[in-house]
């Protein structure tokens, strides 16, 4: 039953399992280590899975075997689907990202089912078994692949609707949504006589969501949503650094989570009180000390009951070409309890010559000193 | 020639050739002035290092032996002469049982000690002393924040060589402003990237005063092969005595002096980029250097205490002749303290290394630097320019970098 490659995986999973557990046990659970150990984990589990799926690239097993097929195989039109796929691709590159985005789908797919087609095609003379092959190698992909598909464009086109009907409306429309699939659901799964229905409900809901869809994308997205975009909130000449919320600016994520894996040092915010820890430092700072012009990454944490958000001071500049002087910061978002927001600066001149340099919270006592040698 | 003859021939000239490149590489082992010797730790991290690596390279190097030696001794006993192909069989579970079992055993064991290692190296709570350093196109700029407990009061800031004191766990906080690179002193450590945007953190220990020789080893463009690094162990004392000197304020020239007239030269030409901090124009107004707007990575090195340096130019450089640099390099521990310290006396100048720099840097070292190139940098330089100083603003420049202590 287990072929060679199969057993082999199955052994290292196990190793990587026991491993990963008395490493998160004994060492550190969120140390890099462990993360380590269970992606040495799940990819043998599934190079195992596969290994078993496959019988390690094995068609058939001996008693499956049927004389090998010499024959040259089928015509197939996934060739077409590949060479498109990257047609599209390298368009995608030029153009834009969804573009490309869908080249590499129908590159992946393509491929995906050219390959399995053409080794399932090889397996036997006899085209049933083949198709027995085929079907028992891609049939486990092929329809949750499809279903993503389907559940990806139902997705979009719900989502173009909520950007279009107005901010009480959507709760409103999504609950009755929610609802009326739960009791066709339900339905559905209760009244067998109503089963034979359920392709025609599944039809029409979907061209009642498709219809409601394109005609909310050509409408376009509500007024404050334009508004917002047109005005470019998130630059730093339109933000609001005051402890009050700003209409626009704090209306939005803005999605810098990523970049917290390259943080230079974390501020936090508790009990009113702010303080700073540097990566690699344990004792809390009250000085941050960052080389000149370089794109550094802070983390606010706020561990306050109320919202705050973090500025950042750095000095004056000029207005244009003017005498005039403005105030030079950025700040983050307002912030909720037990939640993070990363900012990026970088200080061109140091801080002996254009200081001082600081971070503070509106509504807080005391400041971080940022210096810039 | 016969088939006989061919033969042998060629086997001489295979056997040759394997002799030829054991013996290169036997010969490269045995070089006398080696810096940055691996096998050669100075300090607690790297000694780490190699303690690991003298229980891995055996166990490696026995197993691949083992591996070609059967190898080649089946390709030789099976070959095909003719002979009829054996009874084929699939599957022999006790073999692979030991097959498995016995590589999983060694890696194990391998393992254990990697990690073990590997956990000790990425330890950060003893650290003593930080510094953060910041690597571009093609130096290394070194920043020590105020750390009252090792007597720096003031940030310092410097490039080229990294001081630290002997005995203390320092630990490195590295970013780049502009690509990849990778900071590495042999003696002291093993290598870590210097990545855009992203902190990475390196302990450094050394045992004895000295100079620790290292290199960029993530290739980072034009002059990366020219992209060095010295660290320079002192004493707690002697290092004390550097962070006095470093923090001591600026002394303008005396007027009349030829170097009055190169601080004239410095600021309308080289400060632009370079900052030298205290320096001021003649209005009394203090210089800000502004090499965001003239250098695309956005920093050029800072000169306030050059001649306290020995190296220049990413370290790549002598800013001392060789009788000077051998005097310090080749110090006796409880001297070279002191003999580095001195600094960069009149004697010891390396006039001709500096002038030819500043009549044409780029002709020293490789640099993105040619005006008519610029257009993808926003007109930007990546390194020194040709400043096209005359002769006489070269004797003024070289005058005034000399007060720089």
């Amino acid at each position: 039953m287990f072929t060679p490659g199969s057993k082999y995986f199955v052994g290292l999973t196990g190793l990587a399992l026991v491993s990963a557990v008395l490493y998160t046990f004994l060492v550190h659970p969120s140390d890099l280590g462990a993360f380590a150990l269970y992606g040495l984990f799940l990819n043998a589990a599934v190079i195992a899975g596969f290994s078993f799926f496959t019988r390690d690239g094995d068609v058939a097993t001996a008693e499956e075997a049927v004389e090998a097929n010499t024959e040259a195989t089928a015509p197939s039109f996934w060739p077409i689907v590949f060479a498109f796929g990257a047609a599209v691709t390298l368009l995608g590159l030029a153009t834009n990202q969804i573009v490309f985005v869908l080249g590499i789908g129908a590159l992946v797919g393509g491929g995906l089912e050219w390959t399995m087609q053409n080794w399932s095609d090889r397996a036997s003379s006899d085209p049933a078994f083949n198709k027995f092959v085929r079907h028992r190698a891609v049939g486990a992909l092929d329809y949750p692949g499809l279903a993503g598909v389907g559940l990806a464009v139902i997705a979009f086109l719900f989502s173009r609707v909520m950007l279009t009907v107005s901010k009480e409306e959507a709760p409103l429309i999504f609950i009755v949504v929610a609802a009326a699939v739960l009791v066709i659901g339900v339905l559905l799964a209760t009244k067998p006589a109503m089963r034979s229905k359920s392709v025609v409900i599944i039809v029409a809901g979907t061209l009642v969501l498709g219809a409601a869809g394109v005609v909310s994308g050509i409408s376009g997205e509500r007024t404050e949503l334009k508004v917002v975009a047109e005005e470019q909130p998130y630059t730093v000449a339109h933000r609001e650094c005051g402890a009050e919320a700003s209409a626009h600016y704090d209306n939005k994520a803005n999605n810098m989570v990523a970049l917290k894996s390259g943080v230079a040092a974390t501020i936090t915010v508790k009990d009113g009180k702010i303080s700073a820890q540097l990566i690699g430092i344990p004792k809390a700072m009250d000085t941050i000390t960052i080389p000149r012009s370089v794109a550094t990454v802070v983390l606010f944490r706020n561990l306050d009951s109320t919202e705050h958000r973090l500025v950042a001071n750095l000095g004056e500049a000029k207005v244009g070409t003017t005498d005039v002087m403005e105030k030079v910061g950025t700040c983050t978002q307002l912030t909720g309890k037990g939640q993070e927001q990363a900012m990026t600066v970088q200080v061109p001149k140091p801080s002996f010559a254009n200081g001082p340099y600081s971070f503070t919270v509106p509504g807080v006592t005391g400041e971080i000193k940022l210096v810039v040698p | 020639m016969d088939t006989v003859s061919h033969v042998k021939n060629s086997r001489r000239r295979i056997v040759a050739t394997l002799a030829g490149v054991a013996g290169t590489i036997a010969l490269a082992g045995c070089a006398q002035n080696a810096p940055q010797d691996t096998f050669v730790p100075k300090g607690d991290n790297a000694q780490k290092i190699d303690t690991l690596q003298k229980v891995v390279f055996p166990i490696a190097g026995l197993v691949g032996v083992l591996v070609v030696a059967l190898a080649i001794y089946i390709f030789i006993k099976f070959r095909d002469k003719g002979q009829d192909i054996p009874a084929q069989s699939h599957g022999k579970p006790t073999v692979e049982i030991i097959l498995t079992i016995v590589p999983a055993l060694i890696l194990t064991v391998v393992g254990v000690f990697t990690f073990r290692t590997i956990m000790d190296l990425a330890k950060t709570t003893d650290t003593q002393m930080v510094i953060n350093v910041t690597g571009q196109q093609w130096w290394w700029e070194y920043d020590y924040p105020a750390q009252t407990d090792q007597g720096i009061t003031q940030p310092i800031i410097t490039s080229g060589q990294l001081v630290i004191p002997v005995g203390t766990n320092v630990l490195l906080r590295e970013t780049s402003r502009d690509v990849i690179h990778s900071y590495w002193i042999p003696a002291l450590n093993g290598k870590k990237d210097a990545v855009p945007g992203r902190i990475h953190l390196l302990r450094l220990q050394a045992d004895k005063p000295g100079i620790y020789a290292g290199q960029c080893t993530e290739f980072c463009g034009l002059s990366h092969a020219n992209m060095r690094m010295e660290a320079i162990a002192l004493s707690k004392e002697d290092f004390a005595k550097w962070v006095a000197g470093q923090q001591k304020g600026y002394t303008s020239p005396d007027e009349g002096t030829k170097a009055k007239e190169g601080e004239t030269v410095f600021i309308n030409q080289c400060s632009r980029c370079h900052q030298v901090n205290g320096i001021k124009d003649a209005n009394g107004k203090a210089i800000i250097s502004a090499p965001d707007e003239n250098v695309y990575a956005g920093a050029a090195p800072n000169l306030s205490h050059l001649m306290s340096r020995t190296t220049f130019a990413g370290a790549m450089f002598d800013l001392v002749n060789q009788k000077c640099r051998d005097d310090v390099w080749k110090a006796k521990s409880d001297e070279f303290g002191a003999k580095y310290l001195t600094g960069v006396t009149t004697d010891c100048l390396n006039q001709k290394n500096l002038r030819a720099w500043l009549r044409n840097a780029p002709a020293m070292k490789p640099m993105y630097s040619d005006p008519t190139k610029l257009a993808k940098t926003g007109g930007k330089y990546r390194g020194m320019p040709n400043l096209g100083l005359s002769e006489d603003d070269i004797d003024k420049v070289v005058a005034y970098l000399s007060t720089l202590k």
